[in-house]
């Protein structure tokens, strides 16, 4: 491999260039952690604090958003008053449930269609892919109506069910494409060395684990930030935080202490799961790595 | 530790035929080669042997017991693949080491196993590497070696040792073969090195396009080819292959081309003037002619063309009536480029072959 140092040479247009890109570096952080750093400050503040703002031109001013004594009423109420620990379970279950069950369906039928040659192979495949390209609203009316008649509205596996309809298709599309990368003949000398079949996949399971991983994570954050599925489906029996959220806003009082402090607890657990394995995340989507 | 017989087997993927009428005869703790140029089939052959292939048509024997549905667990086979296929996840020791777990060996006896072998095969001190930190000769070395810490009944080698250099190749050609002897396991070799084959084998199957040529001996092979494929496939530099017509003087059989006439007496006679072809062809090997500087009687006149050292022969071709013959000789012989010099032959060794079908007529 060529060394990782990019070899360059100063010009005019690129010292230009270089300032206009930090420029913009900063904007765009500014723009995508000022939301978080809001949302984590005004949860932690009261009502009146909450909606001091500076004068129009005062700049400086703006320094009086850290300027509070931080409380953290929101919080105990949301989980005393709101019964935020139910919601925050329903969610935990829902999105890991149907992350499992998708993963384990999906990795079995993503084996079967990378190894195994059928006929009509390509026309289920594009089947599989194209159950994915309805917009989720066109088909929740129907899928109520189902889901109902089945007594699953406002129950988890109900939720469950709902979200692995929809990650299901895209596990096995993105799991196939890890499969497709590790050679048949790993499996076939497997065989050799006195594996059943079922045993030589097994073998070759931990090469596209770290797929699999990036893949649970995935689902996991769809299911976790679905607000869709959640209010019609899962409204009643499965509340998740996301309908929960929502539900602190009420006609004549918006409650936005409580609404900042439920957006830290809908974000934090993903945040804190993506830094945990951010680097198998990453080492997952960008999988060549699986090479005779 | 078990025969092998290849009874009327056929390979077909799709329309490509790829195995044809195959039959081979494998004698218990015997070493077979299959020897044919890329896209023959020899890795077919072998596939089915394994257990990855179905077998498309006839039967194959592990000793009386028909294998052809039997999972390549249930065949007590070792094989080494063309492409390695290590495990990449594993350090070259689990590699090693996978056929005796799955066989439920105790650990220690598993370790020892897997160090015996690497030392054979110099890689004792790569066993804690990842298959990707290797060179292609230590992966192909590696794959081997997964395939010798155990005993089975037949071991499957696909060209094991293409990519090794030529002195580690050498070596291996006698470690696998006095393992293999020592063993006394079946073995079938894949490999289109026809050195290689000569060398290792106890008896060679010759394939070209899926059908087979020619089996038996090395000695055989070398020596009585049955058609000029097998002539020219077979030894290094390649027999003399040179078109020639019959003729007959006074009932005497010769051989006539723009350069030379040979006239043929005894077997060789017989057996031309037998099949009534106007044209045949006549092969001798490089080594079995002589060149010399100076005419001799009955000897074929032409002029030195190029002359190549081969280490201690010199091969010198020499260029007659359009054709070229290949002789090795001595260094020692002086004939340079456009030089004329003279051919002799000594005609017991020679081949004719027919023309049309190229199939030998002696
Ligand atoms: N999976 C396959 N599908 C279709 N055709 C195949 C397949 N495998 C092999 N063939 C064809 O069958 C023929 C024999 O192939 P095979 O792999 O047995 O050759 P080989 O003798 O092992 O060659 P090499 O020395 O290059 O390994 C070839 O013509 C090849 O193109
Ligand atoms: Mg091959």
């Amino acid at each position: 491999m060529a060394s990782r140092e990019i070899v360059q040479y100063d010009s005019g247009l690129s010292r230009v260039f270089k300032v206009l890109a930090q420029v913009f570096l900063v904007v765009y952080l500014i723009w995508t952690v000022s939301p978080f750093i809001i949302m984590v400050g005004s949860s932690m503040k009261d009502l009146l604090e909450a909606f001091t703002l500076p004068r129009v031109g005062d700049w400086l001013g703006a320094l009086s958003f850290f300027d509070f004594s931080p409380t953290f009423k929101h919080y105990v109420a949301l989980f005393a008053e709101e019964n935020f620990g139910a919601y925050l379970t329903n969610s935990l279950i829902a999105s890991v449930g149907s992350a499992l069950v998708a993963v384990v369906l999906g990795t079995s039928c993503a084996y079967s269609m990378s190894r195994y040659q059928f006929r009509g192979k390509k026309d289920v495949f594009f089947w599989i892919i194209s159950t994915r390209m309805a917009p989720v609203v066109a088909v929740i009316v129907p899928l109520y109506a189902i889901f109902r008649s089945f007594g699953l509205v406002g129950t988890l596996p109900g939720l469950i069910l709902a979200y692995t309809t929809f990650n299901l298709p895209f596990a096995i599309w993105m799991l196939k494409g890890f499969f497709d990368n590790v050679p048949y003949a790993i499996e076939e000398a497997a065989q050799c060395d006195g594996a059943t079949r079922l045993q030589a996949t097994m073998q070759i399971l931990p090469l596209v684990a770290p797929g699999i991983g990036a893949f649970l994570v995935l689902c996991i954050l769809f299911a976790w930030n679905d607000f869709l599925f959640a209010t019609i489906i899962g409204s009643g029996g499965a509340k998740t935080l996301p309908v929960a959220t929502k539900e602190l806003i009420q006609p004549q009082n918006v409650q936005w202490g409580k609404i900042m402090a439920a957006g830290v607890v809908t974000t934090a657990p993903m945040m804190l799961l993506g830094l945990l394995i951010r680097r198998y995340l990453v080492a997952g989507l960008t999988m060549g790595a699986v090479k005779e | 530790m078990v025969a092998i017989s290849i009874e009327n087997v056929w390979k077909y993927y799709g329309e490509t035929v790829a195995v044809q009428d195959l039959n081979l005869e494998c004698r218990d703790g015997e070493f077979v080669c299959v020897l044919g140029p890329s896209g023959c089939g020899k890795s077919s052959t072998m596939r089915m042997l394994a257990g990855l292939e179905h077998i498309s048509a006839g039967q194959i024997l592990f000793g009386d017991k028909r294998i052809n549905e039997l999972a390549p667990k249930d065949r007590d086979i070792a094989m080494v693949f063309e492409n390695y296929a290590l495990y990449p996840h594993k350090t070259v020791a689990e590699n090693m080491a996978n056929p005796l777990r799955m066989a439920g060996v105790d650990k220690a006896t598993v370790t020892k196993k897997v160090l015996d072998a690497a030392k054979l095969l110099e890689i004792d001190h790569l066993l804690d590497r990842k298959p990707v930190e290797l060179s292609g000769g230590q992966k192909q070395r590696v794959a081997i070696g997964r395939v010798i810490v155990r005993q089975p009944a037949v071991y499957l080698f696909d060209e094991p040792i293409a990519h090794l250099d030529a002195k580690l190749r050498a070596r291996m050609r006698t470690e696998l073969k006095h393992l293999q002897q020592h063993q006394g396991v079946t073995t079938v070799y894949v490999t289109h090195d026809q050195l290689e084959a000569l060398s290792m084998a106890d008896r060679i199957a010759v394939m070209h396009d899926g059908v087979l040529q020619q089996f038996g001996t090395p000695a055989e092979i070398y020596s009585n080819p049955v058609n000029t494929w097998v002539a020219g496939f077979v030894g290094e530099p390649t027999m003399n292959l040179i078109l020639t017509e019959v003729a007959t003087e006074a009932d005497r059989p010769k051989l006539t081309h723009k350069g030379f006439t040979i006239d043929l007496d005894g077997q060789l006679g017989e057996a031309a003037l037998r099949g009534n072809e106007k044209a045949l062809r006549f092969g001798i090997r490089p080594e079995n002619l002589k060149v010399s500087l100076e005419r001799s009687p009955g000897a074929i006149e032409g002029t030195v063309y190029t002359r190549q050292l081969l280490g201690s022969d010199l091969l010198v071709e020499v260029e007659t009536g359009n054709d070229h013959f290949r002789v090795r000789t001595s260094p020692a012989f002086e004939g340079e480029v456009d030089r004329p010099c003279y051919i002799s032959y000594d005609l017991g060794h020679a081949h004719l072959f027919s023309a049309e079908t190229g199939q030998s007529i002696v």
